[in-house]
């Protein structure tokens, strides 16, 4: 049971405060917090769950906004941050992004959200569907439309119908001129490639997304050619479980709007499509840095915006790297970041310089690791591919659009 | 970076000051206040944003509540919401004030528009001041019973609210009985969930003085309410699931094939979107199958796969949650996981609380097939920028090492640490090439090689130099310099501040000298010179003792000193297998993430509301206390170098027993609770006579046996089974599961108290009672027993919990009974065993 919530800015500001129970929480804690946070260097560095000398603390940091919340009582922790999260997330959808003064300019939206999610501690509705029916987001179209019809409530009349309805998460009866569905398959390659070259772990995190403006109650069944590479599989709750149990196939009435669908994974993938090979070798004091990148595996589709990051060891003094592809950037906390962007077909991209160590260093103790960024369009490395999506009576006019995208996630390279 | 403080930020120039804006907010809303005109909605709503922002920033605006309450009769809603906002955060501090409201909420609960009903019934019990509650009951009752189930759904959470406004309002309003009414028919499962959390609470703080609250509360896990929810489990709202989740945690089912059935019933939450549900999901597993054992093997194996996507999906808030509750499973059940070791190869940007789970997990799951590549994982976080998860991970490559049979590769990696030329690498090298050499003397030839060219010099952490030192003395005769390497630094004697690296130099020194006594003699003369002269209270008197010792007798000396040692084969565990299975009983809650049991860290009077059973009664550790034990855990571990087994056993004893000293105790809950009456009743007992306790205690003192009252009753004659046996898990359920029949407070004689030094002492002594012991645990003063005894000749079992604590000489005694009606003559033979504690 939360007791209390606190939105803060990024300079610890409290810029907005929500009472949830009988026991008043002392703003004091915030200080505490913020405190704690500084004596921590980063506010990402400290763990989502502190205990502070009063409260269990559960915080959630985005966009440089902390989500703050306080118990005193055993809960499951999971539901704090779960909770907090879909806060950030609603209020970013309904805010259209996340910062102090978007904040700031419309708490009164927060605190109208705030009201509905949660009461008296414990979550009520985070769907934003319904939310949405309850407060209308302040978006230009509703402002426009109070100056149309001089109605300034920015809440409609009705209550949501769904809040009463087996299909929580969609809103009554829309309706569409356009029947459109896309399904997007979106994938982050996790990869680990160690000292001696060897791939150590690669898996894939991927997401179902679905767009979907359907009229009336659409009932959709999506397969996939090959279902059995999935390791394991979650679900948002619009999916029946009985026909995916026995078919693999995802039976479900969608929410209206874009939403996840499915996440899932896929593990001992056995290669990546790029291969980054660091080179370091140091001696009297100097270190030589020499890193290749190039394709490895052609699937046929561009690899998009290749970075390669990493943090130059503290013992460094200075550093000469220049590349023969693109640009490179030392910033100013010692991160060094080289963008390549796609590989050009004549050469391969390599960077190469010298590291000058600190006096007493003969050799590098504190070795680099690479993380490496791309992007491909029109491929799920995972294999996973959209057999069919079908709609149950369907209107006339019905489009449907498929796409995939892979990107690097936790994809790093150690040297 | 630092927030200004609170005081500042109101004065300082770019933000209102305060008074005068408030007063001029307090002119224009009085104007607003009766004006009809056209748009006038418009410009109360700016007014009232600046008098919210101002509320939110910090200023004090409640002198304006009575213009706010004036401005309040208005049909837009917006207006509305922000004026409930503003009267829910100000009525508590103007109970007089917030008398004004009510009016125009009442009128507002009867509103066409179900949403104003709404708010205004959630705003109307929310102001928590205590002498309006008179003007809720009405509304709520019609709340309740509104024919649109978002006023039902905010009237069930009224009720709770009013409840802990005032009970007795609420419970006379018969509200509890109208909950579990919509709780049983409501079609709308937000409105039965919400009833469920209620009535949760209202019934667990009613249960201790109505005998119908605690028959609801039980009925809560009762088979048929089980099912109902259970069954209606999908159209439950996530959160909703959650905590229905949780309750069922508490039933125990009646068969085995009962719970495959609610397993079967509940598998697919495994794949549910939200973390949270798949946490209670596992737990509901993990407790169903407790006492089945190959079950609960294939539970860990299906609940294995959702929590490792959880962790590689979710946020990092997220992912770590769930990564504390994955590192309580792989500490359980390590072979289960040792597959998947991969998954807990730390990321580069992962923080550095991650990274640490991480690597004790991987210690954890390393076996024969996977230690090749875990410990190489391992070695390439050595060269690690972050320099505590480098050590770590060193530390982590040596745990291995000490867990495995074929530890020839890892002591080849270890010793390339040594040869790395880092100092923080080669301290945290040292201490495990020392620790390796303890459980495998075999190695030394091959350690003490590598060992043997690191320069002293270069080893300036008290931890590792000890080490060192340490190898320097019991490998003397393999290492051609030693003694040379000890009297130099003898010699250096003042300029080491660590007093833990001299008691190991004196020590080493002593055995060197037995070894090659030409070499050492005058490096043992000075270091005994040096150690008697030290300001160390242990060096002084180690140095002391040796001398003495060597006075007396060198060969006694030799003996002392340099004993034929043994292999070290087990490594003391740092936490206590009762303390793991505890936070396993509370797992998906805060304890995992602590990775300590609640009852360690939470306040008494805010624990959950179904808890399996209340803590020791006086250890209500407050924060500060929390401190203290954990900065002496890691003294402690920082101590255990070179401690043997049994002398960290007694270092760990005594330090607790300091912690508990400094924890004030609860006064509340002992009667004699000051210092000059506890020493009183202890010195001269019969004037402890204050109580109506008083007389068992004088009859105990006396040796009279039994107390008189149970005596008066002649109870029917109970005989137990001397040989009785229960398994832990069944015990848990069953306590769990049974109400408590009987709970009373006993005295203890002061000989009882003086016997009661460890728990031990009191699980001998009603051993010989046929009243067996389950699980106990606690330091003077406090002590904490679960015990069980069975019915002679017949399958019925007496469950106790004690808690004694010694200072006020009480036991708090808890019986529950399978059978109800032999619990009092159960509870006699218990007070019988207990009173004869301590007597010869």
């Amino acid at each position: 049971m939360l007791q209390c919530i606190f939105l803060l800015s990024d300079s610890g500001e409290v810029m907005l405060e929500k009472q949830l129970t009988g026991h008043r929480v002392d703003r004091s804690i915030c200080d505490w917090f913020w405190d704690h946070v500084i004596s921590q260097g980063d506010s990402l560095k400290s763990q989502p769950v502190i205990a502070s000398p009063t409260h269990y603390l559960f915080q959630v940091v985005r966009e440089g906004i902390t989500f703050l919340a306080c118990t005193q009582v055993e809960m499951p922790p999971l539901m704090g941050i779960e909770f907090l999260c879909r806060v950030s997330d609603v209020l970013s959808d309904y805010l259209g992004g996340l910062n102090e003064d978007v904040i700031k300019d419309n708490f009164v939206i927060v605190y109208e959200l705030l009201d509905e999610m949660i009461d008296n501690g414990f979550p009520l509705t985070t769907e934003p569907n319904i939310l949405r029916e309850m407060i209308a987001p302040p978006n230009i179209v509703s402002k426009v439309l109070s100056v149309v019809t001089g109605n300034s409530s920015n809440v409609s009349d009705t209550l949501p119908g769904a809040t009463g309805s087996c299909i929580p998460w969609r809103a009554a009866d829309p309706k569409y001129a356009n029947n459109e569905v896309y399904v997007d398959l979106v994938e982050e390659m996790d990869a680990v490639i160690n000292r001696d070259g060897v791939l150590v772990k690669c898996e894939v995190y991927g997401e179902v997304r679905v767009n979907s403006h359907l009229s009336g109650l659409p009932d959709l069944t999506l397969s996939f050619a090959n279902p059995s590479i999935l390791d394991d599989v979650r679900f948002h709750p619009c999916v029946r479980f009985r026909p995916w149990e026995s078919h693999q196939i995802l039976s479900f009435v969608p929410p209206d709007g874009e939403f996840k669908l499915m996440s899932y994974r896929v593990k001992k993938l056995k290669s990546t499509p790029i291969y980054v090979k660091p080179q370091l070798s140091s001696d009297a004091g100097k270190c030589r840095v020499n890193v290749l990148v190039g394709i490895r595996n052609d699937h046929g589709k561009t690899i998009d915006s290749i970075t390669l990051q990493f943090q130059l060891p503290p013992c460094i003094l200075s550093a000469d790297l220049t590349s023969n592809t693109g640009t490179v950037n030392i910033l100013g906390n010692k991160t060094c970041s080289w963008s390549i962007g796609r590989i050009p077909k004549d050469k391969t991209p390599s960077l190469s310089g010298t590291l000058v160590l600190e006096s007493e260093l003969e050799r590098l103790h504190v070795f680099p690791t690479f993380r490496v960024g791309f992007k491909i369009m029109g491929v799920a490395l995972s294999g996973l591919q959209i057999d069919k999506l079908d709609l149950k009576t369907a209107p006339s006019r019905l489009y449907k659009g498929f796409r995939a995208l892979t990107r690097a996630g936790e994809f790093e390279v150690r040297s | 970076m630092a927030p200004p403080a609170q005081s500042q930020r109101s004065q300082s120039p770019s933000q209102p000051s305060g008074k005068s804006e408030v007063s001029d907010l307090k002119h224009q809303l009085r104007q607003l206040a009766g004006s009809r005109a056209p748009g006038v909605d418009d410009s109360k709503r700016e007014l009232f944003k600046k008098v919210i922002s101002y509320m939110t920033i910090g200023i004090d605006v409640s002198s304006l509540f009575g213009e706010m309450v004036m401005c309040s009769a208005t049909s837009d809603i917006v207006l509305k919401k922000m004026c409930y906002l503003y009267v829910g955060n100000y009525a508590k501090v103007n109970p007089d004030l917030a008398l004004l409201t009510i009016n125009f909420l009442q009128r507002d609960c009867h509103d066409e528009d179900p949403m104003i009903r709404g708010l205004a019934l959630r705003s109307l019990c929310s102001l928590r001041v205590a002498n309006l509650v008179e003007y809720l009951v009405g509304p709520l009752g019609s709340g309740l019973k509104d024919s649109n189930s978002y006023v039902r759904t905010v009237a069930v959470v009224g009720v709770l609210k009013l409840y802990h406004i005032s009970a007795s309002t609420c419970v006379d309003a018969d509200f509890p009985s109208m909950l579990k009414h919509l709780m049983l028919n409501d079609s709308d499962t937000q409105i039965v969930a919400n009833c469920l959390s209620a009535l949760q609470e209202i019934w667990s703080a009613e249960a201790s003085t109505s005998e119908e609250a605690a028959r609801e509360r039980e009925a809560l896990i009762s088979k048929p309410f089980i099912y109902y929810l259970l069954n209606r489990i999908k159209e439950f709202s996530e959160w909703a699931q959650c905590l229905v989740l949780e309750l069922v945690t508490k039933y125990v089912p009646s068969d085995s094939s009962e719970i495959f059935d609610i397993m079967n019933l509940l598998e697919d939450r495994l794949q549910h979107a939200n973390g949270a549900v798949v946490l209670a999901t596992v737990k509901v597993f993990l407790q169903l199958t407790l006492s089945m054992t190959d079950v609960h093997q294939q539970v860990y194996e299906r609940i294995k796969a959702p929590l490792l996507t959880l962790v590689s999906s979710g946020s990092p808030e997220q992912s770590y949650a769930v990564l504390s509750h994955l590192h309580l499973l792989v500490m359980r059940a390590p072979y289960v996981f040792s597959s998947d070791y991969k998954h807990f190869y730390c990321q580069y940007n992962e923080p550095s609380y991650v990274k640490r789970l991480k690597l004790e997990m991987l210690t954890a799951v390393a076996n024969e097939s996977n230690t090749y590549e875990i410990v190489t994982e391992l070695c390439e976080y050595a060269a690690n920028v972050d320099i505590p998860i480098a050590r770590e991970s060193i530390r982590a490559v040596g745990k291995i090492a000490l867990q495995q049979y074929d530890v020839n590769a890892i002591v080849d990696r270890l010793l390339q640490f040594l040869e790395m030329e880092k100092d923080y690498v080669t301290a945290e090298a040292l201490v495990l090439v020392k620790d390796l050499l303890r459980k495998y003397p075999q190695w030394s030839h091959d350690c003490i090689a590598v060992v043997g060219n690191i320069s002293s010099k270069n080893v300036q952490e008290p931890k590792a130099k000890a080490a060192l030192i340490w190898m320097l003395g019991e490998y003397s005769q393999d290492m051609q310099d030693a003694p040379y390497i000890l009297e130099s630094l003898v010699e250096n004697w003042d300029e080491e501040h660590s007093a833990e690296v001299r008691l190991h130099l004196l020590t080493a020194v002593m055995k060197c000298f037995f070894k090659r006594p030409p070499e050492t003699q005058s490096a043992l003369g000075a270091a005994l010179a040096a150690g008697i002269g030290d300001f160390h209270q242990d060096v002084h008197d180690r140095a002391l003792f040796y001398y003495r010792i060597l006075r007396y007798n060198v060969s006694v000396a030799e003996r002392v000193v340099n004993p034929p040692k043994q292999a070290v084969s087990v490594f003391a565990d740092t936490q206590s297998s009762e303390i793991k299975d505890r936070i396993f009983d509370e797992f998906n809650s805060l304890s995992v993430l602590y990775q300590k049991p609640s009852y360690m860290f939470t306040d008494k009077e805010h624990r959950g509301p179904l808890e399996f059973a209340d803590e020791l009664g006086n250890l209500s550790i407050g924060e500060a206390a929390h401190n203290v034990i954990s900065s002496q855990r890691v003294e402690e571990n920082d101590k255990d170098l070179l401690l043997t087994t049994a002398e960290k056993e007694e270092t760990r004893g005594s330090s607790n027993n300091g912690s508990v000293y400094a924890v004030p105790y609860d006064s509340s809950t002992s009667v004699f609770a000051s210092q000059t009456q506890i020493e009183s009743a202890i010195s001269n007992p019969t004037t402890a006579g204050h109580s109506q306790h008083a007389s068992f205690g004088i009859d105990d003192l006396l040796g009279l046996g039994m107390p008189a009252v149970p005596d008066v009753a002649s109870p029917p004659q109970l005989k137990l089974n001397t040989k009785a046996a229960l398994d832990p898990n069944a015990f848990q359920q069953k306590w769990r599961q049974l109400p408590v029949a009987l709970s009373q407070e006993l005295s203890l004689s002061p000989q009882a108290v003086a016997a009661l030094t460890v728990p031990q002492a009191l699980l001998r002594h009603m051993q010989s009672h046929s009243i067996h012991c389950i699980a106990s645990g606690g330091q003077s003063p406090n002590f904490k027993f679960f015990f069980f005894a069975q019915k002679y000749e017949e399958p019925s079992n007496y469950l106790v919990e004690c808690i004694i604590n010694t200072t006020s000489a009480k036991a708090q005694v808890k019986i529950k009974a399978d059978n109800q009606s032999t619990s009092q003559a159960f509870s006699t033979l218990f007070e019988l065993a207990l009173s004869k504690f301590g007597t010869p």
